[in-house]
């Protein structure tokens, strides 16, 4: 969304009539003069862009417009554009990550929230501070449901100090408290990235070497206010095998490149609400385990690729509440519910944990389940583009019976079926657009297989 | 309690499982079509119970699964079933079913060693079909022209009523469908007419919110689904549901998806394993030698079984006993309580027959027909 640069400019004087005066400017007569003026020369300015097609500013360059490629089809209507649109950014999506299934599932991460003053920006709504609230909230239910056994800290940054907000915690109603009172939390003075990585790292050091240790930073400050040399804290970071995520709210900064390119991990810039939270979503499914990949030497190399072990963990058997009520050895409170110790019989009142009398990890077997899908993806399924060579083609979709819709005689982009089948290589069954993409997002097992 | 709601009913049709359950050595002996009948009360009253209520029922064959019937779907055909003595709706459901069923048993032939029931693929095209039919599609299909029932699901459900024992080749492939169905909020009960306990199924219920239902009076089958599958979730929070006993928590190993409680788990890929291993089959990472010595001294394999666990089948840790992932492994596994007749698992092989611990009666065409009769 480009208007962004101009509510930026301007949003002091036009603060949220700007959108709606480019639309119609003749209710805003002379009572906006500026906002209007302003308005007006955009619009000018607009379309002699789309005209030309020139890109003033390099930044727009790798800017797709989306506007530009929704097209009506015969019928006037937007609907099988739409359609189109979406159904290839999610194949694109899906597409993209195939091939190694060596990730790092057990994750530690701190979450380092910026609030300084800059986060009071309305350039996003309702504001930068309530949107990155708001979006960390639903970050942290879904990363602890794709990572069920990792850990998250939480680390602000305010007042050019680091503030330990919540510590490395396991449940996500935990993470979540420490994020939930709002008033404790206000945005004030600068930012210090430093500080806040230094906290960030300190917190880090005793974890096993077999857990992936990560820090994502939300920053939407241009400047930092650092005690010391922050490249020092970068080479450390590197040291540690400290992967550090940036998501910038306003700007790229060189520091925050460098940090993201050297230690692994991702940097991007929201340009509006909903890349903002992409951005941040993409961080949730557990990363590839850089083992070779990685540009250190060859004598590290070997250090890297050594961090697995084997653990012994129990999987218990859970008591219904209408159970005998008994002591459970954690808290020694008299309780029905509870998990039995598969090796000592012990009762815990909560997996997952260490037992504490025989030492077993106890986990329960969904948690680890949950991720299994990363290691055993489906197949993609490969686009149907003509009937010819299967002999009798089936009517109906093979997951969900519906009809398949009629060919679609338009513009055909790659990897689309014009017939909206998709065929599993297995099992060589037909799949409508919707399940294809159900299958391999959602279920990550195939109907026709079963695998 | 105004909202329509969708069941969708997975039928478990196993040839062997049903004769062995309509054997008179049975306390309480029930054949496919004394089932039937009463499935079909039950289907009938949930169409009955409310308009708009809408159902699909699905079958689980021995390498096959199949959607017998879908409210949504039908319609073309519905007149020249009209009766003056039968309500419309409750004939189609009836004669649709039992006609699929029929055709299916019918085509299933005689193959000698009888597939292992295909209920995940029943699982996931229930879902596949909740999911189309809950959101509304962007390439809406034309013909089928559901707008109307695209805005009225509400509340869908899954009902699965088993006579299979655990298929543990099965068990990512059911765990993902949990989660699915978790994200889809659709609650799975589990009704398990015939036989042991199932540990998935169990874990399915519990983690979708549903109610697993151990049917004790096997005769009195109708009972208990109308008592407690018919209410739609939200009201059964007013009736007291029969809740799970225990649940078990108990997953499949990799290796040789033995079902098992205390295993050895992959720090990379949270692999599950019976065994120490050098190598993680999944991951292809090395475990360092000190951990292993450390595991197998702790695990002395005759004493793998204190504390009164149920028992379980511990392979002899053998040379030959690791690799062989998951994929199309060693097909059938051991039940859990009777699982103590494998010994060494022969990786790789066939090995579909595992020790049922039942009497398997010899060659499937004979039972498929005899329940076929038994329908007609």
């Amino acid at each position: 969304m480009p208007p962004r640069r101009i509510s930026d400019v301007n949003y002091m004087d036009v603060d949220s009539d700007s959108d709606v005066s480019i639309v119609d400017d003749d209710d805003f007569g002379g009572r906006n003069k500026k906002g209007k003026g302003k308005a007006t020369d955009k619009k000018k300015k607009d379309k002699g862009k789309s005209k030309a097609k020139e890109q003033p500013y390099a930044w727009e360059a790798s800017y797709t417009r989306s506007w530009d490629t929704v097209q009506e089809d015969e019928a006037g209507s937007l609907q099988t554009a739409v359609a189109d649109l979406m159904a290839r950014s999610r194949r694109r999506r899906l597409l993209a990550p195939s091939g190694a299934i060596r990730r790092t599932i057990i994750r530690h991460l701190i979450l380092i929230l910026d609030l300084s003053s800059s986060m009071l920006d309305r350039d996003m709504r309702p504001n930068r501070f309530d949107l990155t609230l708001e979006y960390a909230r639903e970050f942290i239910v879904e990363w602890f449901d794709q990572n069920p056994l990792g850990q998250i800290g939480v680390v602000g940054m305010r007042s050019g100090l680091g503030e330990r907000l919540g510590e490395m915690s396991g449940s996500p109603q935990d993470v979540l408290k420490s994020i939930s009172e709002r008033h404790k939390i206000e945005p004030a003075g600068e930012p210090s990235l430093q500080n806040a990585i230094e906290m960030a790292r300190s917190s880090m050091s005793h974890l096993p070497t077999h857990s992936s240790r990560e820090l994502l930073i939300i920053y939407g400050s241009l400047t930092t206010v650092d005690p010391g040399n922050i490249h020092e804290t970068l080479a450390s970071c590197i040291k540690d095998k400290i992967r550090v995520s940036i998501v910038s709210l306003a700007a790229e900064m060189k520091i925050c490149r460098e940090f993201s390119d050297k230690t692994g991990g991702q940097f991007g810039v929201a340009m509006n609400e909903g890349h903002y939270k992409d951005l941040l979503f993409e961080l949730i499914p557990p990363p590839f385990l850089r083992s070779t990949t990685t540009t250190t030497s060859s004598s590290t190399k070997q250090t890297t690729s050594i961090p697995a072990d084997l653990m012994l963990m129990g999987f218990p058997t859970r008591l219904p509440p209408t159970s005998a009520p008994a002591l459970c050895v954690c808290h020694s409170a008299l309780k029905s519910e509870g998990f039995l110790c598969p090796r000592c019989g012990a009762k815990v009142c909560d997996v997952p944990t260490d037992c504490d009398i025989c030492g077993l990890m106890i986990v329960s077997s969904p948690h680890l389940a949950r991720s299994y899908h990363h290691l055993f993806p489906v197949k993609g399924y490969i686009a149907v583009t003509t009937l010819q060579d299967s002999p009798p083609p089936s009517q109906n979709c093979h997951a969900c019976a519906r009809p398949f819709p009629p060919p679609i005689t338009s513009t055909i982009s790659e990897g689309m079926s014009p017939l909206s089948r998709y065929k599993c290589p297995d099992c060589n069954n037909d799949f409508c657009t919707e399940c294809d993409v159900f299958v391999h997002e959602v279920v990550h097992c195939c109907p026709g297989c079963g695998k | 309690m105004d909202t329509a709601s969708h069941l969708s009913v997975i039928l478990d049709l196993s040839p062997t499982q049903w004769h062995l359950s309509s054997l008179p050595s049975n306390t309480h002996p029930l054949s496919v079509a004394s089932f039937l009948s009463q499935l079909l009360a039950f289907l009938n009253s949930h169409v009955a119970i409310k308009h708009e209520n809408s159902l699909a029922v699905f079958g689980a064959l021995p390498g096959k699964s199949v959607m017998l019937y879908a409210s949504t779907e039908t319609g073309s055909e519905s007149t020249e079933l009209a009766d003056s003595n039968t309500y419309l709706p409750f004939k189609l459901v009836d004669a649709t079913v039992v006609e699929r069923i029929m055709d299916e048993l019918d085509a299933l032939g005689d193959p000698e060693e009888e597939e292992p029931i295909a209920l995940v693929g029943a699982l996931t095209k229930s879902l596949c079909y909740i999911n189309r039919v809950m959101s509304p599609s962007t390439s809406s299909a034309p013909g089928g022209g559901t707008s109307e029932d695209q805005t009225t699901l509400t509340d869908p459900r899954i009902l699965i009523l088993s006579v299979s024992p655990d298929l543990s080749t099965s068990y990512i492939p059911i765990m993902n469908s949990i989660f699915s169905a978790q994200k889809l909020k659709v609650t799975i009960d589990v009704c398990k007419v015939y036989g042991e306990d199932t540990v998935f199924l169990q874990q399915a219920a519990h983690l979708t919110g549903g109610s697993y239902i151990y049917l004790e009076r096997r005769d009195a089958l109708l009972q208990y689904l109308i008592m407690s599958n018919l209410p739609p979730p939200p009201l059964r929070l007013l009736l007291s549901v029969p809740t799970q006993d225990k649940i078990d928590f108990r997953a499949a190993c990799f290796c040789h998806k033995n079902i098992i409680d205390v295993g050895f788990v992959c720090s990379v890929c949270l692999s599950i394993f019976c065994q120490p291993i050098p190598v993680c089959s999944t991951c292809r990472t090395k475990f360092p030698m000190k951990t292993l010595r450390r595991l197998n001294e702790a695990m002395p394999p005759g004493a793998r079984n204190p504390a009164g666990t149920p028992s379980r089948a511990t392979p002899a840790p053998t040379a030959s006993g690791r690799g062989t992932p998951a994929p199309g492994g060693p097909g059938r596994g051991a039940p859990v309580p009777s699982g103590s007749g494998r010994g060494t698992p022969t990786p790789g092989g066939p090995g579909r027959g595992g020790s049922n611990g039942s009497s398997r009666p010899p060659g499937g065409s004979s039972i498929t027909a005899g329940l076929a009769n038994n329908l007609r």
